[in-house]
């Protein structure tokens, strides 16, 4: 028969990291204040480990623990989704009064567009710098040649 | 008690940290284009994870999981790279088997 723990632990990483990203953006953006959602996230986290404790069953101890430590770690990562808004490197909400004061700060770096929202350069195809440099090498070789 | 379960929840932290060093590295020295390789060995491994007693089968899910979740991040990390936000490799980075096929694919991220 077919060991499913390990596909429920994966599933339960997976969701637990997804919700890490999607969850903590949405919260932070909709959030006046981060601290109640911080702290509820804290409370869920720990709550989640005792449970694990407690749970007989490895599979249910397993993801409850799993999903309560991702929980803690997103509480961690509001802070620091927070800093990334004030730094303009994640989209500040202007319908949300917290983020309309870093936007309205004189000299704010806090923009509302989303910056990740492009394509990357194509990492095979040589960059502008790469063949300065290079070009650069030739020549101090060529010098002592 | 049963802390079994603990042990897991910090292995999968971790595993998540452990993460984000190997996607900014792997980013870095061969690029995001790298991005279905950790995606088929994080789904390899959770296959293999079926055939194997309950406390490797969680282990091996947890790595597996792990390692899918990287394959997502590796295209927002190159763009991450690229707006200056971390180092940038300027060398030309080894394309990756099946790199034509590869660049038709949108690289999938969360």
């Amino acid at each position: 028969m077919l060991q499913l723990t390990g596909l429920w632990m994966a599933v339960a990483t997976f969701l637990g990291i997804w919700w890490g990203h999607v969850g903590v953006r949405w919260l932070e953006a909709h959030s006046p204040n981060i601290r109640p959602p911080a702290l509820i996230l804290i409370v869920i986290g720990i709550a989640l480990q005792i449970v694990s404790l407690f749970t007989p069953n490895l599979t249910l101890a397993g993801v409850a623990s799993i999903v309560g430590i991702t929980f803690l770690w997103d509480a961690f990562e509001l802070y620091r989704q927070q800093k990334r808004v004030i730094q303009g490197h994640a989209p500040a909400n202007p319908a949300n009064p917290r983020h309309a004061a870093y936007l309205a700060t004189p000299n704010s770096q806090a923009i509302t567009d989303d910056l990740l929202e492009r394509e990357p350069s194509d990492p095979t195809v040589q960059t502008a710098s790469w063949q300065v440099a290079r070009i650069k090498n030739q020549k101090s070789r060529a010098r002592k040649i | 008690m049963n802390v079994i379960g603990l042990g897991l929840g910090l292995f999968s932290f971790f595993m998540i940290g452990f993460g984000f060093v190997w996607v900014i590295r792997g980013e870095y020295y061969l690029g995001y284009l790298w991005w279905p390789y950790p995606l088929l060995f994080g789904i390899i491994l959770i296959i293999v994870s079926l055939f194997m007693s309950p406390i490797w089968s969680a282990l091996l899910g947890i790595t597996g999981a792990s390692s899918i979740w990287g394959a997502t991040e590796m295209k927002e990390q190159a763009v991450r790279a690229d707006l200056g936000w971390f180092r940038r490799n300027p060398r030309p980075k080894p394309a990756p088997p099946l790199v034509e096929v590869i660049k038709k694919i949108p690289a999938p991220h969360l």
